[in-house]
């Protein structure tokens, strides 16, 4: 299970990938904003996608509307600051599968990623 | 903002710290004539105006004035925090792979018959489950680095409406001048009120997100 982590900050995506090979996925690739998000993305492989909202270059929201438009079905995991109930509805009308408030917790994120992995 | 901050804007003088830059355009009250005038004309008050272009580029003016470095000044803090946070995760990386190899170690010598003494036994069995308990605290210590990004989010989201005053300022006074541009940045609306407590968010996000299936199910 290939993932790809997209976020700004250096830390969080650092924080995330520990997480994840702490949950046993380890086959983690990286980017620093949606843009490069894509570039990942298309280079193939990635199973599951998670990404923060607030980005430079191309936010989150941007970033999932992209790769919606070409891929449908690729599980998306939006873990951001944004708490707002109209910023959650936004992401979820985007295409994210699921939600994560920062900060969060590694088993919230674990929960989340088995329940978008069925 | 002070005094010495909106003079330094006004006349391009030396505002806090920025020592005895002027502005060029801005010229001194003239003096009054020494002949006996019938009565002294006041003096005209001095106007800012934007020194020629030859004289200096707008970004070398533009970061003396005091509000530009503080901007810059916040921008230095969350990269430095941000670079300080991840040596705090390197060395929490290396407690890890110690405690690892350690464990590696206890397991090899607890399959050794000569240590096959009950005491011994026990006290390698504590061993082990400290060493499990300094993980898990590493583990926490390493989550709640969080906290930085939503820091640097928070002095994100104050250099952008610093950058903002600046700007409405500077236009208010015909200056000509703008702050450097800044990369395209995306701010949350609610960092303001987040706060460092993980989960605190999950059940209102979790309730969302369910009502929201939940619909597009029924729809």
């Amino acid at each position: 299970m290939k993932i790809l982590v997209v976020d700004d900050s250096s830390t969080m995506r650092r924080i995330i990938i520990n997480t994840l090979s702490r949950i046993g996925y380890t086959n983690v690739v990286e980017a620093e904003h949606g843009k490069a998000g894509l570039e990942k993305l298309a280079q193939g492989g990635v199973e599951m996608i998670i990404t923060d909202w607030n980005m430079p270059e191309m936010d989150g929201l941007e970033f999932v509307g992209a790769v919606r438009g070409s891929d449908g079905s690729i599980p998306i995991l939006m873990v951001t600051t944004n708490a707002a109930k109209e910023d959650i509805v936004s992401a979820l009308q985007a295409g994210v599968n699921n939600y994560v408030v920062k900060p969060f917790t590694p088993e919230t994120l674990k929960e989340k990623i088995e329940s978008l992995l069925g | 903002m002070d005094q010495s901050e909106i003079d330094a804007i006004m006349g391009g003088g030396s505002g806090k710290g920025s020592g005895s830059k002027k502005h060029k355009g801005a010229q001194p009250a003239p003096k009054p004539p020494e002949t006996t005038a019938p009565a002294p004309v006041p003096a005209p008050t001095p106007v800012a105006t934007p020194p020629p272009a030859s004289a200096k580029k707008d970004s070398e003016v533009s970061s003396s004035i005091p509000s530009v470095r503080v901007i810059g000044e916040l921008g230095a803090v969350t990269a430095v925090t941000e670079r300080e946070t991840n040596k705090v995760m390197d060395k929490l990386d290396q407690i890890s792979q110690l405690l690892d190899q350690q464990r590696i170690l206890v397991t090899e010598m607890m399959g050794n018959e000569s240590i096959q003494n009950p005491t011994i036994q026990s006290s390698v069995h504590q061993i082990m489950t400290a060493c499990t308990e300094i993980q898990n605290k590493v583990y926490e210590a390493m989550d709640l680095m969080q906290f930085q990004d939503i820091s640097r989010q928070k002095l994100e989201r104050i250099m952008h409406h610093l950058r903002q005053i600046h700007d409405y300022i500077l236009d208010l006074l015909g200056t000509g001048f703008q702050s450097q541009p800044a990369a395209k940045i995306s701010l949350s609306n609610s960092i303001a009120s987040t706060g460092t407590s993980p989960d605190e968010n999950k059940t209102h996000a979790d309730s969302v997100v369910d009502e929201f299936l939940r619909a597009n199910k029924k729809g």
